[in-house]
Parts: structure tokens; C-alpha cells; sequence
């Protein structure tokens, strides 16, 4: 029985994968974005978004607190939904520059020969946790509010930095020097 | 294969006990091979032939077999037909891979890293296939012949089926585009091996059935399904998108030039306010 429904699911699993497949015209296009564009998004993220002065402000409890012992309640709701709209513009505005160089290593990386299969393994499996911690957190500061999961947003701040290294990295190889050859196979090195 | 809704224990079943194949089978196998007819004569005038060489080798091919297949059938019966029946299937499953190498020649080929991944990702999945195919025998007594070479083409279309949706997932994950032949080429293809796979495990657990019943119906009209789907899409010539990764550098030169007359401006102005006294 174990076999039947495994078997079955592999079928399945096809022509579910077929229906990406369906759309008349050509879809999913990534065209890389330009160099000067990822830069950006990579600078914004690392000196802005993630900064631990950013993160602390937005998600540390030390300002709540304040509020809560010294103001009216009124004020504390105020202060509360302020303070989840701002963590959720932060999550939105993370989870879009993450989309931004993912974008770009696909577009860049499809056309490198020497692309390193783990490498892309291991890249891959970053952005899609990073981007679903992002969404987790949209939830729980949507539900719960901005001080509702400190450590989803620990764990998005992680893997965003984490991500933002190995991008970096990419942009350093992709940079000035090597910019001529890219696009050919004599372009040397290897991002890992 | 359409032929393959005919797939019964021949042993059991010869066309004296009038196991004949029900009409509806009949006209689907007709109507395929008029279409893969149609197919090689289409690509033959609109000059698709020499662009998919494999693709039309496995038509040619699939159209070959259902013909001796038909006249076996129609002329020695039911039998005859069967003893015939699995040679065609493993030739099948040999050139269809070629259908997979049409996919990377045409739509991989332009993105060299795209293509080194899916091809990593494929030869991992042969070590699986080999793997596979060595332990098998020494894993599974083989009960009957019959029975080896289901479970055996069940087996090996899993392994294809597996290795179509990481293609599919490569293609999707590099966001590749993809023209009208190689889209209708994929899901007809896609859509034979899963229906295949589908038919294959329900015969293999529920035991053989005879021509006719559900699975061997779906069977047949998926492949009638995936010829149709041929014929529409590669009717006439139409190129995969080109790749315009120079485009992209294009701009990003211009940026790297701002940027660099920027900083060379802004040096200027500083190397100017020093000199003066």
C-alpha cells in the first residue's frame, strides 16, 4: 500500500509541476537586475534594515515597557499600533530587497558556467527561509503584534544576513575586473 | 503509447477466448497514429525535423511501433501481439529520454549554468537509476516475468518522472522562457509519462486489467492528449525567447561609467580646492 500511494504521489507531484507549465505564454521570465540596482538593496539591507540599532529599536520590548509604566491607555494603543505598523513595513521592506537579489543571483547565475551545484543548493534553501520567515513573521506581528515572536525575528535577521553575505560575495566577484569576461566561459574563480 | 492500453497477461488471454479490444481502444490507437503521421509530415514541410532530431525519432519511432504493433494484432491476434508489445515499450522508454536531451539541447543550451545544475541534478539521478537496476533483482523476486517488466517500466518511469520534475523545477527556479514547441514538447511529454506512471502502479497493485477499463482508457487519451498537444504546438517554428544577459550588462556598464565619472568629479572639485592657495 505504502508503495502504491508513494508511486502515486510521483505521478502526482508531475502533473502538478505541469501546471506551472500551463500558461499560453511565456512566464516566470527573471531578467537580472542591473548591478547598481542589487548594490543598493544589498546596502540597504546591511546598513539599514538589519542593522542591530534598526532591529532593537523596532523589536525590543524597552520602549513598550516605557510606555506601558508611564502613559495612559490610550496612548499605549497608540503606541502599539504604531509600532506594528512599523514592524510590519520593516518585514515587507525586507522580504522585497531579499526578492531583489534573489532575482539577481538567478539572473546572473543561470548564465555561469561554473556555477557550483551545492553552492546554488545551499543559496536556494537560504532564500526560500528566508523568505518564509518573513512571511511567518508578517503573520505573527499581524496577529500578535510587533513583540509577539522575538525569536522569528532573530531568525529573519540571521538568514537575511546570511543571504546578504554570500550576495555580497557574488557582487565582489561580478565587480569592475571580472565585468568584461562575464557572460563567457573565461570568466575564472568560482563564488562560493 | 496507445499501444500500451493493450498491455494484458497474454498468457491468459488469447483472441480465441474473444479478449478483443473494445472499439473505443481501437479508435484511439487509430486516431494517434494518424496524428504522429500528421506530426512527422508537419515537421517534415515546416522544417521542424531537423530542429528537434530527437523528438521526431521518438514519433517516428512511437509511429513504427503502433503500425507493426496494429498489423500483429490485426493479423497473428491477441498473442502474437503481446509478445510484441514489450520490446516497443522499452524502445519507447529508451528514445523518449531523447525528448529529455531535446529539452537541454534547445532550452538549457543558452544558459550554461541552468544547464550545469539540471545536468548534475540528472546524473545523480542516473547513479539512482543504476543503483536501482542492480539492487533490484537481488531485492525483489522476480514472481513472474509479466510481473518484473510492469513493476520494472513502473520503476524506471518513476526514476523519469522524478527527473521531469526537477527539469520542470530548474526551468521554473531560473526562470527560463520558453517558446511554443519546447512548452508543448514538455507538457506532452509531462503529461504521457505521468498518466503512464499513474497506470502502471494502479495495474501493478489492483493486478492486470483487461483492454478497456478505466486506467487503460486514461492511459490511452492522455497519449492521445500528449500527441494532440505535439501536433498543435509544433505545427509551425517558433524559436525559444533569446537570452538578454547583454542587455542587462549593457546597463550595468552605464552604471559602473556614472559612477566611476561621478567619483572622478567629485576628485576633481577636492584635488581643485586644495591647489588653490
Amino acid at each position: 500500500m505504502i508503495d502504491l500511494i508513494l508511486f502515486l504521489l510521483v505521478g502526482a507531484l508531475l502533473l502538478l509541476s505541469l501546471l506551472f507549465f500551463t500558461p499560453g505564454k511565456p512566464k516566470g521570465r527573471k531578467d537580472a537586475k542591473p548591478l547598481a540596482e542589487v548594490q543598493q538593496a544589498l546596502d540597504v539591507l546591511q546598513f539599514g534594515l538589519l542593522s542591530p540599532d534598526m532591529v532593537g529599536r523596532i523589536f525590543v520590548k524597552k520602549d513598550f515597557d516605557y510606555v506601558m509604566s508611564e502613559t495612559t491607555g490610550e496612548v499605549q494603543r497608540l503606541f502599539l499600533a504604531e509600532r506594528r505598523r512599523l514592524a510590519l513595513a520593516w518585514v515587507e521592506q525586507v522580504h522585497r530587497q531579499i526578492v531583489s537579489l534573489r532575482r539577481f543571483h538567478l539572473g546572473s547565475a543561470r548564465f555561469y558556467s561554473r556555477l557550483r551545484f551545492l553552492t546554488e543548493l545551499r543559496l536556494a534553501w537560504d532564500f526560500a527561509t528566508v523568505l518564509f520567515t518573513c512571511r511567518a513573521l508578517r503573520a505573527a506581528v499581524y496577529l500578535r503584534g510587533p513583540y509577539a515572536a522575538p525569536r522569528l525575528v532573530g531568525a529573519t535577521t540571521a538568514a537575511a544576513a546570511r543571504v546578504c553575505g554570500v550576495s555580497e560575495k557574488y557582487l565582489d566577484f561580478l565587480r569592475p575586473a571580472r565585468m568584461m569576461s562575464f557572460g563567457d566561459d573565461s570568466a575564472g574563480g568560482s563564488v562560493e | 503509447m496507445i499501444h500500451m492500453a493493450l498491455s494484458t497477461l497474454g498468457r491468459l488471454f488469447t483472441r480465441s477466448k474473444s479478449v478483443d479490444m473494445p472499439w473505443p481502444s481501437l479508435v484511439m490507437w487509430c486516431v494517434g497514429m494518424v496524428l504522429e503521421f500528421l506530426l512527422l509530415l508537419r515537421g517534415f514541410r515546416g522544417k521542424t525535423l531537423a530542429r528537434y532530431p530527437f523528438f521526431y525519432a521518438y514519433i517516428a519511432c512511437a509511429l513504427a511501433d503502433d503500425v507493426s504493433g496494429y498489423m500483429q494484432y490485426w493479423f497473428k491476434g491477441w498473442a502474437s501481439y503481446v509478445k510484441w508489445f514489450w520490446l516497443g515499450e522499452f524502445l519507447a522508454l529508451i528514445v523518449g529520454c531523447g525528448i529529455i536531451l531535446e529539452v537541454f539541447r534547445c532550452v538549457l543550451s543558452p544558459y550554461r549554468g541552468a544547464e550545469r545544475f539540471a545536468r548534475i541534478a540528472g546524473f545523480a539521478t542516473f547513479v539512482v537509476i543504476s543503483t536501482f537496476a542492480l539492487i533490484y533483482p537481488h531485492v525483489m523476486p522476480a514472481s513472474s516475468h509479466r510481473g518484473t517488466m510492469f513493476e520494472l517500466e513502473r520503476d524506471l518511469r518513476t526514476v523519469q518522472a522524478i527527473f521531469l520534475v526537477g527539469l520542470f523545477g530548474v526551468i521554473r527556479y531560473y526562470g527560463i522562457p520558453i517558446g511554443k514547441n519546447m512548452r508543448g514538447m514538455i507538457l506532452g511529454y509531462g503529461l504521457n509519462v505521468a498518466a503512464l506512471l499513474v497506470g502502471l502502479t494502479i495495474r501493478s497493485y489492483a493486478g492486470v486489467p483487461l483492454p478497456g477499463t478505466w486506467n487503460v482508457i486514461m492511459q490511452q487519451a492522455s497519449y492521445g492528449a500528449a500527441v494532440l498537444i505535439w501536433t498543435t504546438s509544433l505545427w509551425s517554428y517558433h524559436p525559444n525567447p533569446v537570452p538578454d544577459s547583454s542587455v542587462r550588462l549593457e546597463g550595468d556598464y552605464e552604471a559602473f561609467a556614472a559612477r566611476t565619472r561621478s567619483t572622478i568629479g567629485a576628485l576633481r572639485s577636492h584635488l581643485a580646492r586644495v591647489a588653490q592657495p
